[in-house]
């Protein structure tokens, strides 16, 4: 196998190229030298140009035959599930405190507070007291329900949002035949 | 001591005229070189090597290996060629490519949008009467 070829080979390698790709490249690419100085031409004449950098024509073909994991695409990949990761928690939290406050019976916290008008003798304005410092108990519109549905659902995002990256991210190779 | 700072000089431009010249070539065929390995693909089916000499017994010597495996590459990713393992001439087995359907539109269509651009390439220079001998 000629010096080429294992250069080639070497930075497949490098690249994250899968195995069984990479050595059928090494073969084509090595059966075509030998055809090419068996019928008299030198590799500088069967690459051309290509021939003085091994490295940027395996990469070049690697990339575009679509087989490429470098380690750019994987660490923009880590970075970019990052805030995906943490909005899954925040989430995933949100579930399980409206699902324990639902469980326990805790008394339900409503959306709309109310003050309590005084009643006030005639001639003088209304008097208005403000709500308590604890958020009244109300039946109406429970925020826990509204939190446990809104969880779920942007958990159900995040899950889809996460395969379809994945399957951005390593598209299925088509197999040799 | 002028005269040869002249000559120089004219050496210098001649240099980089060809190798301008060189770029537009390379630029040019770089725009077809798809529909060209399409076009000898669908004479028969090809490995690399086998295209790299259809492409030299049409003229096109300076085409190497090195822009055709990737191109090939982008092809067979596209879905515009279908490829297939098989035993050469007594050789190992070699991985043939051939234009899919969906490969021949793309060449029917190339080829039409190509000879559209040529008659006008042809027609704005047609009247230059200026030749450079490649003697």
């Amino acid at each position: 196998m000629s010096d080429f070829v294992e250069q080639c080979r070497a930075e497949w390698k490098r690249l994250g190229v899968p195995d069984a790709i990479a050595e059928e490249m090494a073969s084509d690419l090595g059966s075509d030298i030998r055809d090419a100085e068996s019928d008299g031409i030198s590799v500088e004449e069967l690459l051309g140009s290509s021939a003085s950098d091994p490295r940027a024509f395996a990469a070049s073909w690697a990339n575009e035959r679509g087989v490429v994991q470098t380690r750019r695409g994987h660490a923009s990949g880590r970075r970019g599930r990052v805030p995906l990761v943490a909005f899954i928690g925040v989430a995933a939290i949100t579930l399980i405190v409206a699902a324990l406050l639902l469980a326990t019976g805790e008394p339900k916290v409503a959306l709309v507070t109310r003050g309590v008008a005084l009643p006030h003798p005639p001639g003088s304005t209304a008097s208005f007291v403000p709500p308590p410092s604890r958020v009244q108990a109300s039946a109406a519109a429970p925020i826990e329900w509204i939190l446990l549905f809104l969880s779920l659902v942007a958990l159900a995002f995040s899950g889809w949002l996460w395969r379809w990256r994945s399957r951005r991210a390593h598209p299925p190779i088509a197999p040799a035949q | 001591m002028r005269a040869i700072e002249c000559l120089a000089l004219q050496g210098l431009r001649a240099i980089m005229w060809c190798m301008a010249m060189e770029s537009r070539r390379s630029q040019m065929l770089r725009g077809v070189l798809d529909l060209c390995l399409l076009a000898v693909l669908d004479e028969g089916p090809a490995y690399g090597y086998e295209m790299t000499k259809r492409l030299r017994d049409r003229g096109l010597a300076s085409v190497g290996e090195g822009s055709i495996y990737p191109l090939l590459g982008r092809l067979e990713r596209e879905g515009l060629v279908q490829t297939y393992r098989a035993a050469s001439n007594g050789g190992p087995p070699r991985k043939y490519y051939q234009p899919s359907s969906v490969g021949r539109i793309a060449l029917a269509l190339g080829v039409s949008e190509w000879r559209a651009v040529r008659d006008a390439i042809d027609a704005v220079l047609a009247p230059v009467k200026i030749e450079v001998s490649h003697e």
